[in-house]
């Protein structure tokens, strides 16, 4: 079955039942999210960046006096190399920088196999959409990623973020608490006892998503509840947060309930992996318990996240 | 007496051993639940790649003996049930002793609530009436008496008394998950379809019978089937009911409604509230 462009079947789906095929104004305790720019860093001093987005234009912004970077630890935004992939969030029209993350990567997967034993190198399964990536550990960071993942064992969830360096993948901090289960025994959703509610509250987290390019930016955000035969991801249909059935082309609205920033994002991926960890987000408060969505990079940034912390307290509904 | 206890017992156990086979059949085959088995009591106890075998040759055992009992006129077909209750009375007592945990995965996924002093007492009470059918001699289906009914209808109470899977089922039928989260093959949705008013209206303007397109969104699974001049019909099913609603839209190219069906006042001018 072949996937139609999630526009077309906004449109339609509206058609047939009737409804704006927009998605609903903003409400009064809604503010907007952040500017953020993204692409390959071609140069850089104390006080300018220059970076070309991948549609190929240079974008040139003002880096703020007190803006700070990250490339694996805290950097000064002048020290980030050419060449490196950013994340930027950006104030005042997308002009002045705040924010930098440099070849920030999130890795979250099933382990398959580790092997090593200074540097450990770890083979996951990161899901049918997402090819199986090879990571190491390096001895300076093991420690703390051992603390959260006790379980460096074939069929355990690995979750953590990274820094890309010369072809390779380091895990630097762990994202979360490794779940005690394996990834194939993820506990089912609290029952649910039926009713109106206008939102599914739980953690937002990120990941490296494809780009999937709507406006220039790439927007999008990987949700765990798909029927497996529209969406081809035998993994699909499983979350612990008691999620309803969407489709990839849905609108979801998602509020960072610390801030309040909100945005309507298409659902572009399957989020095979998310649905598996029930684990809470301690930003701001104790989410429930339940991953509900996971973000691109560029729509977690704008939505006020921050892509070392791994997660904010979400509120998601339908657009 | 004891004869007509045993005459009594034998049904009952027929019907425990094929209701729990062909239960234990049902969740191993089922694909939607895949960290489901790790928490049922006979696939707990194996690696976790031989747990679906496992639930596989326990329900086959257990069709098996309830055949044996049925047809078989053999004393290993009496006796063999006895072992096989004696045998789940231990696995049970240790399940609870190592795993306080997982369910006994007696008549599959129902049973998935810790095991508990009734699920070993129920057990127990199904192998002392084995062996009371072993005793006996007892084979075949009773003649229907009045005092072989009284006693049948006391043993299954009693079973019953002792089953926590009712408290599962009842409260399962209470509080059934909404519609939006109860997982629904494309294939029923596509049934309904065909069976719908709507569906007849277009059918003959429909270029081909397999949809170009189908999606869920909450309660509605979408159909898309190209239609002449570039134009597409769009159906939308309703997932719930048991009379569901069928909409049905011809949309252009261009994406503006050509003609539609008529709504009602049911028109969705919001987004449907999400349940949870």
């Amino acid at each position: 079955m072949p996937y139609r462009a999630g526009e077309r079947r906004r449109t339609l789906a509206a058609a047939a039942l009737g409804r704006d095929p927009g998605p609903a104004p903003r409400s009064p305790e809604e503010t907007t999210p952040f500017d953020v720019v993204s692409g390959d860093l071609l140069d850089v001093s104390p006080h300018l960046i220059i970076l070309e987005t991948a549609g190929g234009e240079q974008r040139r912004l003002v880096i703020a006096p007190w803006a700070t970077a990250w490339r694996g630890g805290a950097v000064a935004p002048a020290d980030l190399p050419a060449g490196a992939r950013v994340v930027i969030r950006a104030l005042r029209g997308g002009t002045v920088a705040e924010r930098i993350w440099a070849d920030i990567t999130r890795i979250t997967g099933v382990i398959r196999e580790v092997h090593g034993r200074r540097d450990l190198t770890v083979e996951l399964d990161c899901g049918p959409h997402r090819r199986e990536r090879s990571i190491v550990v390096p001895y300076r960071s093991s420690g703390r990623i051992r603390v959260r993942h006790p379980k460096l064992e074939p069929g355990y969830l690995f979750d953590a973020i990274g820094l890309f360096d010369q072809g390779a993948t380091f895990a630097h901090l762990p994202a979360t608490s490794q779940p005690p289960y394996r990834a194939t025994a993820a506990p089912p959703s609290p029952p649910a006892y039926g009713g109106g509610q206008a939102g599914i509250s739980g953690t937002a987290v990120w990941a490296d998503l494809p780009d999937f390019a709507e406006e220039g930016v790439a927007k999008g955000v990987a949700y765990p509840m798909l029927e497996r035969e529209d969406s081809g991801c035998d993994d699909a249909g499983v979350s612990c947060a008691g999620l309803p059935y969407l489709a990839m082309g849905s609108l979801l609205r998602v509020r960072n309930v610390c801030d309040g920033r909100t945005d309507v994002l298409p659902i572009v991926a399957c989020g095979c992996l998310t649905g598996r960890f029930c684990d809470r987000c301690l930003e701001c408060g104790t989410s429930p318990r339940g991953r509900v969505v996971e973000l691109a990079a560029s729509s977690y940034v704008a939505l006020g996240g921050d892509l070392t912390k791994g997660c904010f307290n979400a509120r998601v509904g339908l657009g | 007496m004891l004869s007509t206890i045993a005459a009594a017992a034998l049904p009952i156990l027929v019907v425990t051993l094929a209701l729990g086979g062909v239960t234990k059949l049902a969740t191993a085959g089922r694909e939607e639940s895949p960290g489901a088995l790790a928490r049922l009591g006979p696939a707990v106890l194996m690696p976790e790649r031989f747990a679906r075998p496992a639930l596989y040759a326990c329900s086959l055992v257990e069709l098996a003996l309830a055949t044996g009992l049925l047809v078989v006129d053999h004393p290993a077909a009496r006796w063999l049930p006895v072992a096989f209750f004696a045998v789940a009375t231990y696995v049970l007592w240790d399940l609870r002793r190592r795993r306080p945990d997982v369910g006994c995965g007696c008549f599959g996924d129902v049973s998935a609530a810790p095991v508990g002093l009734r699920s070993m007492g129920r057990v127990a009470a199904l192998t002392a009436m084995a062996a009371l059918v072993a005793v006996q001699n007892a084979t075949g289906l009773p003649a229907l008496t009045g005092e072989t009914a009284a006693w049948a209808a006391g043993g299954a109470a009693l079973l019953l008394a002792l089953s926590p899977e009712i408290n599962e089922i009842v409260s399962r039928l209470r509080h059934r998950a909404p519609c939006e989260q109860r997982p629904m093959p494309p294939g029923r949705a596509l049934s309904r379809l065909r069976a719908s008013e709507a569906w007849r209206a277009h059918a003959g303007s429909l270029l081909t019978d397999e949809p170009s397109d189908m999606w869920r969104e909450l309660c509605w699974r979408f159909f898309v089937f190209p239609t002449q001049g570039d134009a597409e019909v769009v159906f939308a099913v309703q997932l719930s009911g048991r009379r569901p609603a069928v909409r049905a839209v011809l949309v252009g190219a261009d994406g503006h409604v050509t003609s539609a069906d008529d709504r009602g006042d049911a028109s969705l001018r919001e987004s449907t509230p999400v349940s949870a």
